[in-house]
């Protein structure tokens, strides 16, 4: 009897260890890439954010010591004078995708779920600006805001008809012509959240209807709520992607005017800058990723506090 | 059955990252710390096969985009057929990001095996001996005439790493029946200040037409306004500095340009003079253009008699070698060899003469006589740029462009001032101060 168990409990331990080395199996590959492409730039980042790397020392980063360690983010938070801007300008355009080009995105996404006439052609005209580069939007923009031939100059001179500034020349409206050449375009955002909407149960729909609910209470008390996860995904898409604004701000203004963004600068200084900053940039780097982390923990905060309040009412 | 399947499926997708991981590229020149890559090319040699010498450039544009593109292309081509059969290939390698391409290599220790810079020379790879001296081959070829500029402004304590084999060469360029119209002479620009009045009055007759495209165009005439003093050039040939930031010929040529600006009004300032070219060069309405001697191949054929080249004010113009063909260090002898003959061949007077023809550009070789050359071919445009080319190559006081030196940073902050002095509410000396203070810190 004891050697009848002792065989099965071999067996499934061989079992086991053959399920388990399949699994490793199929997971190395993955595993090893993940390591080789994310783990490791991530790491060099965050180590030689700590080190004088720059022309001086291209092949050969040195760790400042454990006194000076910190000496490129001092640099970076005191002395770079482009740093707080970029920040705060691309942590507004994160905030702006969060609490703007999603509802927005959604409202259309909404629409587009109507079932109306021509809806289907309306669907692929509005998602041909998506194959438009963000490089060849920045051009266009160019072209649109420009005080010679664009339109905007002429639609502001409207109401202020002694207005010929270059807007992305001035503080202020530069940063919004900025966010205007790229909030809009929200045909990826709009299908994702689209193709949610769509596999909403219609069973679900017409029970509401039955209930009495009009299409508007539908889409707010039934649909947003059974596509919040997939808000929540595009969230984080929309402001990752506008805390990383670079080509709009390289086509437009070159980071004139107060509309340096994060990873413009860190093109200043590993790139542009004949000194070749690569220490300086990867704390730009760093900060950087920290920055998008915290994007991440504040969307899933912010999709969290409905069911707080619930909760918190009915305590 | 499923099992075996499965298992041989997951080895296969590991050999392929295996293999993906250990690819190197064997025509890559790398300092000692790519010994490995050096080791892996010289077995290869060793083997009997014929050795790649493999060139970027950055003529990748389609020929009915950019013709000269093709000329260069051709030019390189040429050199190619001629070595085809020897111990060396020669691999022409058209890229739209070559810049990048060195400064990657650069940062791993290596650099292509010779390339045609578009950027400044990085600093780290003079630092890590990765780039070839080629001084030594110019001087025992007598090279001097042909490198040209090359010679004076590309030395580098006592080295030459760098070839460019076009000067880049900038003067103005104006259209002189739009200063007409608001009663300027071509004279009226010889001085700074005869430019900055002249100017103005383009700008006061609100007719359509204004004085010139700031911004990008705006730091050019900078650094050809320092060029107009003696304490200015002093500036232009010193590194960037505290000094050169807080100094008063700075302030001042700074504030003088930001003001004529100002006149001149935001709606004409970009970052890009290329966006407010077709103004000039097909519409008429700019009464002067801060380019380089190539614009001469963009004026639309009815502005031929009208616009006109002319150098900066103060009898300035502005001539420089830049950055060019570019050989790694630590490549076997026969490629060296094919590298430097490459050289030879690019600044060699049939070459030169191709490149002046057909790319239109000032040819970095001095011993060719450009307007007998334009004359020969008959074609207005060549006659036009040689003309400018003759203008830029004999004023008085030859600057270079100084953004290779400072860094092309410190040349895109000051731009960015400049254009945001040119909004009439901007307070250009709050400006400079702000300047004045991004700079110090840049060059922290």
């Amino acid at each position: 009897m004891t050697t009848v168990k002792q065989k099965n409990h071999t067996t499934v331990s061989k079992q086991e260890w053959r399920r388990r080395g399949f699994i490793i199996a199929f997971l190395a590959p993955t595993l090893l890439a993940f390591c080789i492409f994310y783990l490791y730039p991530l790491l060099t980042v965050f180590f030689t954010s700590f080190c004088k790397w720059d022309y001086t020392n291209i092949t050969n980063p040195q760790f400042w010591g454990f006194a000076d360690m910190f000496n490129n983010y001092k640099y970076i938070f005191t002395t770079y004078p482009y740093f707080w801007e970029a920040l705060l300008n691309s942590t507004f355009w994160a905030l702006l995708g969060i609490f703007f080009q999603i509802p927005l995105a959604t409202i259309i996404a909404l629409a587009f779920s109507r079932k109306i006439k021509g809806i289907k052609l309306i669907r692929n005209i509005y998602i041909i600006p998506c194959m438009i580069s963000s490089a060849a939007l920045g051009m266009i923009f160019l072209q649109l805001y420009s005080p010679l031939y664009g339109i905007i100059n002429p639609i502001i001179q409207i109401f202020n008809p002694e207005f010929s500034g270059n807007i992305l020349l001035q503080k202020g409206t530069a940063f919004w012509a900025m966010t205007g050449a790229y909030i809009f375009f929200t045909g990826t955002t709009t299908l994702m959240i689209l193709g949610n909407i769509m596999a909403v149960p219609e069973e679900i729909r017409e029970a509401a209807m039955l209930d009495g609910a009009s299409g508007l209470k539908q889409d707010f008390l039934i649909t947003i709520p059974m596509i919040k996860n997939t808000l929540k995904t595009v969230s984080i898409l929309a402001a990752t992607s506008g805390f990383l604004l670079y080509n709009e701000v390289f086509f437009l203004t070159r980071g004139a005017a107060g509309t340096y963004s994060i990873s413009y600068v860190i093109r200043e200084l590993a790139i542009n800058s004949p000194r070749s900053q690569f220490g300086r940039a990867n704390t730009v780097a760093f900060i950087q990723i920290i920055a998008g982390m915290l994007i991440i923990l504040f969307v899933n905060v912010v999709y969290e506090i409905p069911s707080l309040c619930k909760k918190l009412r009915r305590n | 059955m499923k099992k075996l399947v499965a298992l041989i499926l997951a080895a296969s997708m590991a050999m392929g990252m295996v293999a993906c991981g250990g690819n190197t590229t064997p025509t890559e020149s790398g300092s000692p710390n790519t010994q490995n890559t050096s080791a892996e090319s010289k077995n290869e040699e060793t083997k009997g096969e014929q050795q790649v010498l493999e060139f970027y450039h950055g003529y990748y544009h389609a020929e009915s985009e950019w013709p000269a593109a093709k000329v260069m292309r051709d030019i390189y081509d040429e050199f190619a057929k001629q070595h085809a059969d020897g111990p060396v290939a020669f691999k022409p390698i058209p890229v739209e990001k070559r810049d990048e391409i060195v400064s990657a290599k650069v940062a791993g220790g290596s650099f292509p095996d010779i390339v045609d810079m578009g950027i400044a020379l990085p600093q780290s790879a003079i630092s890590q001996k990765l780039i070839l001296d080629l001084k030594p081959y110019i001087d025992a070829n007598n090279l001097k005439d042909a490198v040209g500029l090359n010679y004076t402004q590309n030395n580098i304590d006592g080295a030459i790493y760098t070839v460019h084999d076009q000067i880049e060469t900038r003067g103005l360029w104006v259209n002189t029946e739009v200063l007409k119209t608001a009663g300027v002479s071509v004279e009226d620009l010889s001085t700074w200040k005869g430019f900055v009045d002249s100017m103005a009055k383009v700008t006061e007759k609100k007719n359509g037409n204004y004085g010139y495209a700031s911004g990008q165009g705006s730091l050019k005439m900078l650094y050809a306004y320092l060029g107009s003093t003696e304490d200015g050039r002093k500036l232009l040939s010193s590194e960037i500095s505290a000094d050169v930031i807080n100094s008063e010929t700075f302030a001042n040529a700074f504030k003088t340009i930001a003001r004529m600006d100002q006149v001149n009004g935001s709606e004409y300032a970009t970052p890009d003079v290329g966006n407010l070219m077709a103004d000039f060069n097909q519409n008429g309405k700019v009464a002067v253009l801060s380019n380089g001697v190539w614009n001469a191949s963009g004026i639309d054929e009815k502005f031929a008699e009208a616009i006109q080249p002319i150098i900066f004010p103060e009898n300035v113009s502005m001539a420089t070698a830049g950055t060019g063909l570019t050989v790694a260090a630590n490549m076997s002898k026969e490629k060296t060899d094919l590298a430097l003959e490459f050289i030879k061949y690019m600044t060699s007077e049939e070459v030169q003469t191709k490149i002046f023809l057909g790319v239109q550009a000032n040819p970095c070789n001095t011993t060719l006589d450009l307007n007998a050359l334009a004359e020969q071919s008959g074609d207005p445009i060549v006659k036009k740029l040689a003309l400018a080319c003759s203008l830029c190559n004999k004023a008085q006081t030859v600057v270079s462009d100084v953004s290779y030196k400072w860094g092309a940073d410190v040349g895109n902050a000051i731009t960015n001032a400049l254009m945001e002095c040119a909004n009439a509410n901007t307070n250009i000396d709050a400006r400079f101060e702000q300047l004045q203070k991004e700079l110090t810190a840049l060059i922290g």
